[in-house]
């Protein structure tokens, strides 16, 4: 089980490790600048943070020492003649750079191989981790992108990159809002895969139109990488042939809405999500903080919340606030009003850090 | 030859520099407009370009440049001559929390 998680706030990035069972905080990097989420690579150990600095724009450190010490990295830039469109009507504008929201890095085979997913919709390709990227114009050019919407910002946003662990060519993005896109050629083609997905904003002759869904959240189990999960707007959906075609999990209690999800690395039946009472609502369903978890691929879900608040809460988990490790016991997640809980077992019972924290926006595993 | 000031929010993100003490910076810099002035700026702290302009070259929003306690005119044409003597402050602007 991991001993350290990475915990991106509005107020710098927190360093937890775990000593003698409890977790406390080991380091505060970037104290007071806002962090919108740090990538652990397991190639090398190294930790890349993605901060939002609202006056001086989106940047990128690195740092090789645990936190101790960070090296800007270069951001990704949209050129001249980039345009961001919305299919709402609202008129077209020069792209620019407004959050790195979703880092992954390559396989041990492409040692130098960072990916980016931006606000307001482009992904970029690093190969020299960091120093330099491009702008992955085989997405960027897709016609389909000039009829994506913003949700949660005002412009479309790439959430939710995953890396397909049998061939890093082979890659999946999620948008909100324009679906769930895969390339199988790493990143020069792609198509668009949300198909059978169901969206109860749109009007209903475009609700089941993949171009519109807004996935929140999307993960892919390690072993089984066909088994994907998705939050979405307004449920849960599973795929169970490498996101090419989805399937509707109605029967969510006590709520089919919320933003985060995750997958057990070995077993694709069982994920978790943090649910909220939607969907412009989004607090805690009877202002009760519960974790829910299916064991069976989404035929039954148990509450979890031993360990959890008994009293009035109102904890929001953003889509990146969920994370689980790589033997598939211990969870985290982070919420919007600082609150930091861990689980050792699966999310059989929770128990929250011992320190009141600024709004979590991303928790990940180191 | 004007006189550049960068508000401690900003200086705080140069490279580390154990010479240099905290707080705001101050450094001369050539140039006869604000754009050039700026642009003497990134030749000596190549990494502030992207803190002060945003990737379109214009001044970000809210950043907010004064010459001689005067704003700057056009964020997006940096043309604001310079005097020998000009005192230009870049700082972070209030707005934007």
């Amino acid at each position: 089980m991991s001993d350290r998680l990475l915990v991106s706030t509005r107020k710098g990035l927190f360093v937890l490790e775990r000593r003698g069972g409890a977790w406390a905080i080991a380091r505060h990097a970037f104290p007071g600048d806002n962090v919108t989420l740090a990538l652990h690579d397991p190639r090398d150990g190294a930790i890349t943070a993605a901060l939002d600095l609202g006056h001086f724009g989106a940047k990128l450190q690195r740092s090789t020492d645990g936190g101790a010490s960070w090296t800007e990295l270069a951001v990704p830039a949209y050129a001249e003649g980039d345009e961001v469109a919305t299919g709402d009507g609202k008129p077209n504008a020069p792209a620019s750079l407004k959050l790195v929201w979703s880092l992954e890095a390559g396989s041990p085979d492409q040692p130098g191989r960072l990916w980016a997913g931006t606000l307001p919709g482009g992904l970029f390709r690093s190969d020299d981790l960091g120093a330099s990227w491009q702008l992955v114009r085989g997405l960027w050019d897709v016609p389909d992108r000039m009829a994506w919407f913003g949700g949660g910002y005002d412009t479309p946003g790439i959430h939710s990159i995953c890396v397909d662990p049998r061939d890093p060519r082979v890659l999946r993005v999620a948008i909100s809002t324009g679906g769930v896109w895969r390339s199988d050629d790493d990143g020069a083609s792609w198509r668009q895969c949300a198909h059978g997905m169901r969206a109860a904003y749109m009007p209903p002759e475009l609700a089941h139109e993949p171009n519109h869904q807004d996935v929140h959240r999307m993960v892919q189990c390690r072993a089984s990488p066909q088994r994907l999960w998705v939050q979405h707007h307004n449920g849960v959906f599973r795929s169970d042939d490498g996101g090419t075609r989805w399937t509707e999990i109605e029967d969510v209690p006590p709520s089919v809405f919320g933003f985060a999800v995750a997958v057990h690395p070995r077993d694709p039946d069982r994920a978790w999500f943090v649910p909220a009472v939607k969907d412009e609502r989004r607090i805690p369903v009877d202002a009760r903080l519960v974790v829910t978890r299916t064991r069976d691929g989404g035929a039954s879900f148990e509450q979890l919340d031993a360990g959890l608040p008994a009293t009035p809460s109102y904890d929001l988990v953003y889509r990146h606030g969920l994370a689980i490790d790589a033997s598939g016991d211990g969870l985290a997640f982070g919420s919007t009003t600082g609150g930091l809980w861990t689980s050792p077992d699966g999310g059989d019972h929770w128990q929250p850090l011992d320190a009141r924290l600024p709004p979590v926006f991303a928790v990940a595993y180191a | 030859m004007p006189r550049m000031l960068l508000a401690s929010q900003l200086a705080r993100w140069l490279p580390p520099d154990p010479l240099r003490p905290e707080g705001a910076v101050q450094l001369d810099v050539g140039g006869d407009t604000v754009g050039a002035a700026l642009e003497s700026l990134f030749a000596i702290h190549p990494n502030l370009r992207g803190y002060v302009l945003d990737e379109h070259g214009g001044v970000r929003h809210h950043v907010a440049i004064f010459v001689d306690g005067r704003s700057i005119r056009r964020k997006d044409r940096l043309d604001d001559p310079l005097g020998a003597d000009a005192e230009v402050h870049v700082l972070q602007a209030l707005s934007g929390g």
